[in-house]
């Protein structure tokens, strides 16, 4: 199986390579996007800053050298959408794409992917769908969790769920340190997803939006009251 | 696995319920002594005879509902037009509106986003002539477009200081909050809570509309004073 991370940053793009590496059968690459907004300097600094503040720089540019000596190392000058970037896509022959940049994709980009791209996306579809999703389970008193999903154009509406991982709360104090956690199940759960989508028994789970609802960014008040209910949430537990 | 699964923490929801009343009365408490660093004395003269009412809505601490919403309805058919049921509405005042039995056609949310600001806020005040049918079942992806509009591209606008259609968002609160007071949707109150909490560069820029903005924050008063909504919701 091609996979091929669609990263924000370099180091992003690495870490999680680092992961599905471990699977069998894979060839993995790293395409690095041209987030649009960013000139050429501004861009590379920030990656060398991000490497620099990694505690295993060293191995990550190590890591970084062996892809880019694979010519696994993709960076894209322009931005996703455009149609010289679709055509590198395509031209990688990939099965599935990961998801680790903050862009939203067209349809173009989305099928130049035999299967699509995986979304790990931090809250419990079908029922949360968009922003703020751990903040509103926390809220309304449902579990919290990650699940791994084939995205369309839609907000967290692409039909095929891979798979679903509750992740509890217990512990957390405040809910930006949760989602941090959450985030970083990304690379493994793309593994298990992976793995699972290599099974021959595997089945999709529908992801039926009807049975959801869409939620927005949380208000600075609510989400101190997440936070109060986290709080109560560690001194019960 | 089983998605219907909730209520799994050990956080009970009458603690939670608890925790958001909490929270929704401390917002009160403070809009009630704040708002007219958003409604200033200009805008409230403007108001002409409704101003001493709104001040009293505002200030004084009796500013909830007498009368109940109807809690499940196909349509309302009423007399008063847009404004007097808007004012209505946003005063707590008793609604003369009857049942019908059928709601007006769906609207085309395809037609609805290609039309101009000015023709959607005509549109929008015609269907919505007593607005508490926003709050209709039919109405439920109107609604659903209004919350979006507000939360991702009102929001935007305002957040980033670029130029925005005051009418139409202020129009959009106000429907998104009668929403919230119909159905108690949790998402279309926090929306409310959202924009209240914007700069208040941002919120001035309101003042252009005295009517929508007055009727906006009187509705969000109620909605701060509604109980239970983790059980309504």
């Amino acid at each position: 199986m091609r996979i091929a991370i669609v990263a924000s940053s370099i180091a992003a793009g690495v870490r999680i390579a680092g992961e599905i590496e471990k699977l069998a059968g894979v060839d993995v690459f790293v395409v690095v996007c041209n987030m649009g907004t960013r000139s050429a300097p501004l861009r590379w600094s920030r990656e060398l800053l991000v490497a620099a503040k990694s505690f295993a720089w060293r191995t990550l540019v190590a890591r970084v050298c062996s892809y880019a000596r694979l010519r696994k190392l993709i960076i894209m000058r322009r931005p996703l959408d455009d149609s010289m970037s679709i055509a590198r896509l395509r031209s990688l022959q990939c099965d599935v794409g990961l998801h680790a940049a903050n862009v939203i994709y067209r349809e173009p980009t989305i099928s130049a992917f035999r299967l699509g791209i995986l979304n790990a996306h931090i809250g419990i579809l079908p029922k949360y769908r968009g922003r703020s999703v751990v903040e509103w389970s926390i809220l309304q008193g449902d579990r919290t969790g990650v699940t791994v999903f084939f995205i369309d154009s839609g907000i967290d509406t692409g039909g095929r769920i891979v798979l679903r991982e509750f992740i509890p709360s217990d512990g957390w104090k405040d809910v930006g340190a949760l989602k941090n956690m959450l985030f970083g199940c990304d690379a493994r759960l793309y593994r298990q997803a992976l793995e699972a989508l290599m099974s021959s028994e595997f089945r999709f789970d529908s992801n039926d939006i009807s049975k959801g609802r869409r939620y927005y960014v949380m208000s600075k008040m609510l989400t101190e009251g997440v936070n109060e209910i986290l709080g109560d949430h560690d001194s019960l537990g | 696995m089983d998605l219907e699964t909730a209520h799994s923490g050990p956080v009970q929801p009458d603690r939670r319920n608890a925790i958001l009343r909490g929270a929704l009365l401390r917002r009160r408490a403070e809009l009630r002594k704040s708002w007219k660093r958003l409604v200033s004395a200009e805008c409230l003269e403007s108001l002409g005879a409704l101003a001493p009412e709104v001040e009293s809505f505002l200030s004084g601490p009796d500013s909830i509902r007498n009368s109940p919403l109807p809690a499940t309805f196909t349509w309302l058919n009423c007399d008063t037009d847009f404004w007097g049921c808007l004012h209505a509405i946003a005063l707590a005042r008793k609604i003369e509106c009857r049942p019908a039995d059928t709601s007006l056609a769906c609207l085309s949310l395809g037609d609805l986003k290609k039309l101009s600001h000015a023709d959607l806020f005509k549109v929008l005040c015609a269907r919505y002539r007593c607005p508490l049918n926003i709050g209709a079942a039919s109405e439920l992806e109107v609604a659903e477009e209004l919350l979006r509009q507000l939360m991702v591209t009102d929001r935007a606008k305002l957040e980033t200081g670029a130029a925005f259609d005051v009418d139409g968002v202020l129009l959009r609160l106000n429907l998104v909050g009668i929403r919230a007071l119909v159905t108690h949707d949790l998402r279309s109150l926090d929306a409310l809570n959202y924009f209240y909490e914007l700069p208040q560069r941002s919120l001035t820029r309101l003042r252009a509309n005295s009517h929508l903005l007055a009727s906006w924050l009187c509705i969000y008063m109620q909605l701060l004073a509604t109980p239970d909504w983790l059980k309504c919701g």
